[in-house]
């Protein structure tokens, strides 16, 4: 089943589960279904919970705030992630700040999920990964999707707590097919899962053993799976051989499988597609060189995009995102 | 469809690494335009479109690829490509079902060790590693050869390395009287309890190391003829403590003030010019020839009939093809690689490689020569 049908059936499953649970966003109902497809059919089935809203961004998420006080469980959908910009205010001046505002008396539960990321050539406003202004914000988890983590678990472990999150979805992962892990196994590859006390789990991939992988990759999203493609690539041509680890939840990291993976591996590359500096990965790696000092082989290395804007060119959008081939010359570095 | 494989007679090297791609995935090229470049342990070879059409590639940049196999396929037409694209991935998809059992170093691995993969019992990928200890548990079982005794007041020379650059290195010791050849290992587990010459292969790297403990040889030489290779073992036989000794042909003309470090390999009728400084574990092929006041590096190795002017310089891990003729005052810097039968005029930055158009020889029989015996020209174009 595509990444997209995933995430449309664990919403159908959460709409059919609990009551409170309201899906607002732009041309989220049918005909058109959303502007990638994720709620088609939702409208049809629970008219009067799945709404069509005014292109307000603040608004919209506004009145999730709202809802959410008022114990509804709001999941809005921002069109594009670069959207987010829009109800940036509503997210980090109220949202995530309610409950301590009130000592504990409301919480805010919305869920806002987005989808992100370049490659389809949309140019600067509606391609970007701007998930790192938001991973250090207090009380906000930010969650992404992937090909490897069941949206339906995602989305329940989400709705059981009585915080906010903010979900990034990248459209290009939409139309690929979903690779859970089963018996253990992803496409023959050893697959661990670890649960975090919230119940979003970290996935770890393998070829081999840990003790025989010489390095850990982190990522989330669409670049975890062009880090596991190229590292299943690499590792049954070449014999080059290292552990994948990828969180659902990418802030506050659950950092058990990361020290867990690193400590054997003593060789970390954390890879994003937002543009570099002050990013996810140089947290990550502060934490990382913090707690592991004296044991890693060599400095944790890190890979984003370049720091400019997003061309609408395919080829100069291509030159400055995390690609396939960067994702590999990144790994390549490391894997000596 | 058409395969494009890599235009090489380098029987040295089973494989290359791919460096770089000039045309695009899928594009249209035109026959004889460069599509790709791939260097190998003695060049850097420019691999040609054998024909017009669109292109699919088989290979990425950076990877290291066997000679043997195409490193692209070639279409008439666009469509007949996507359509051998489709089958390819519909295969592939099949194969991630199950996911691979093995990766493809330990499949061919396996296939040389003659190791039934079905044999292995694990559920992971099988690796090289796994495939050797499969195959070391039934070699093992053969009780692994002592080295020889050696003869009194001589070296005992071990050699790492059965394969054809220790004949070399035997039939130079046996002439030379320098030292004598004890013992020869080698990584691959097959050539074990085998001999090169009369000398036993006696085991892998730790025998060799453990053997050496034992007092069972005086020095090594490293008698495998890859850069990559000797600067590698260079450093292990170091790290274990363990001497190198030179094989230098008595046929070998060595001017005043030459001076030799350790390792070192120097086949027939080479000839070292006064004052010239030859650095450690140096794989120098016969009819070399270095002019007065040269400076060469360590952990080079160079092809027959390589000659240099008065005061070239040549860098650590330098590898010279065959046929190579260096001007006065020519500085190669480190890791250069430089194709056969190239004439160097100007100093090569560290790093670089030094290509060459092909040379091809075409054989024709004379057209007007009536005569009973058939007789072959040759002509370069």
């Amino acid at each position: 089943m595509i990444a997209a049908r995933a995430m449309g059936d664990a919403l159908r499953v959460a709409l059919n589960d609990d009551n409170r649970v309201i899906l607002l966003g732009e041309d989220l109902i049918d005909p058109y279904g959303g502007a990638f497809k994720v709620t088609r059919g939702l409208s049809t089935d629970f008219p009067l919970r799945v709404r069509s809203t005014p292109i307000s961004e603040g608004a919209i998420v506004g009145v999730s705030a709202g809802l959410a006080l008022s114990g509804y469980r709001p999941i809005v959908e921002i069109m594009f992630g670069d959207f987010l910009t829009l109800c940036f205010d509503q997210i980090v001046n109220h949202i995530a700040k309610y409950e301590a505002m009130y000592n504990g008396k409301v919480t805010c539960p919305v869920i806002i999920r987005t989808p992100s990321g370049g490659g389809r050539g949309y140019g600067p406003t509606h391609s970007q990964s701007l998930e790192k202004h938001f991973v250090g914000v207090p009380h906000l988890r930010v969650v992404a999707g992937s090909l490897v983590h069941d949206p339906a678990c995602i989305l329940g472990a989400i709705l059981a707590q009585d915080s906010p999150a903010l979900l990034i979805e990248h459209k290009l992962l939409y139309p690929l097919h979903m690779m859970l892990p089963a018996g253990g196994r992803i496409e023959g590859f050893i697959a661990d899962e670890h649960v975090s006390a919230d119940g979003l789990s970290t996935i770890s991939i393998r070829p081999v053993p840990r003790e025989d992988c010489w390095f850990t990759v982190l990522a989330y999203g669409y670049q975890a799976e062009l880090a596991r493609r190229v590292l299943s690539r690499l590792a049954v041509e070449e014999e080059i051989f290292g552990e994948l680890v990828v969180p659902s939840q990418i802030a506050p990291l659950d950092w058990e499988p990361i020290d867990a993976s690193v400590s054997t591996t003593r060789s970390l590359l954390v890879i994003e597609e937002g543009v570099d500096g002050f990013t996810w990965g140089s947290e990550v790696a502060a934490r990382v060189s913090s707690r592991f000092f004296g044991e890693l082989r060599r400095p944790v290395a890190t890979a984003a995009s370049d720091p400019t804007v997003i061309p609408s060119s395919k080829t100069l959008e291509a030159a400055m995102l995390m690609t396939s081939e960067r994702v590999e010359q990144a790994i390549r570095k490391v894997a000596v | 469809m058409r395969p494009v494989l890599v235009p090489t007679s380098d029987v040295n090297s089973e494989t290359g690494l791919l460096l770089a791609w000039h045309a695009g995935d899928r594009s249209k090229v035109d026959a004889g335009e460069t599509i790709a470049e791939i260097e190998t342990s003695k060049a850097i070879i420019d691999v040609p479109a054998p024909e017009s059409g669109f292109i699919l590639r088989a290979a990425s940049e950076g990877a290291e690829l066997r000679l043997a196999e195409p490193i692209a396929r070639l279409f008439v037409d666009i469509d007949e490509l996507e359509r051998y694209s489709e089958q390819e991935q519909r295969r592939r998809a099949e194969v991630a079902e199950i996911g691979p059992r093995a990766t493809e170093p330990a499949r061919r691995r396996a296939a040389e060790l003659g190791v039934d993969l079905a044999s292995i019992a694990e559920e992971a990928l099988i690796t090289v590693g796994m495939v050797e200890a499969a195959a070391a548990t039934t070699t093992a079982a053969v009780d692994l050869p002592d080295p020889l005794p050696g003869v009194a007041a001589v070296p005992r020379i071990a050699l790492f390395g059965a394969g054809l650059g220790a004949n070399q290195v035997i039939d130079i010791l046996q002439r030379a009287r320098s030292g004598t050849a004890v013992a020869v290992a080698d990584d691959d587990p097959s050539r074990w309890a085998g001999e090169v010459m009369g000398v036993p292969v006696v085991g892998g790297f730790e025998r060799f190391v453990a053997l050496f403990g034992e007092g069972a040889y005086d020095a090594a030489i490293i008698a495998i003829a890859s850069v990559s290779a000797r600067a590698k073992l260079r450093d292990a036989l170091e790290a274990n403590g363990i001497p190198l000794a030179n094989a230098i042909d008595p046929t070998t003309r060595i001017g005043a003030g030459v001076t030799f470090g350790t390792g070192n390999i120097v086949c027939a009728f080479c000839h070292f010019g006064v004052e010239t400084v030859v650095g450690d574990n140096n794989f120098l092929s016969a009819y070399n020839s270095y002019d007065h006041h040269n400076k060469l590096g360590s952990d080079m190795a160079t092809g027959p009939a390589c000659t240099t002017s008065g005061l070239v310089m040549l860098g650590d891990r330098v590898r010279l093809g065959t046929g190579i003729h260096v001007e006065p005052r020519v500085e190669i810097g480190d890791d250069v690689q430089v194709a056969s039968g190239s004439v160097i005029v100007a100093s090569v930055p560290a790093g670089h490689a030094v290509k060459r158009r092909a040379v091809t020889t075409v054989v024709v029989p004379r057209r007007h020569d009536p005569g009973p015996q058939s007789m072959l020209i040759s002509r370069t174009r």
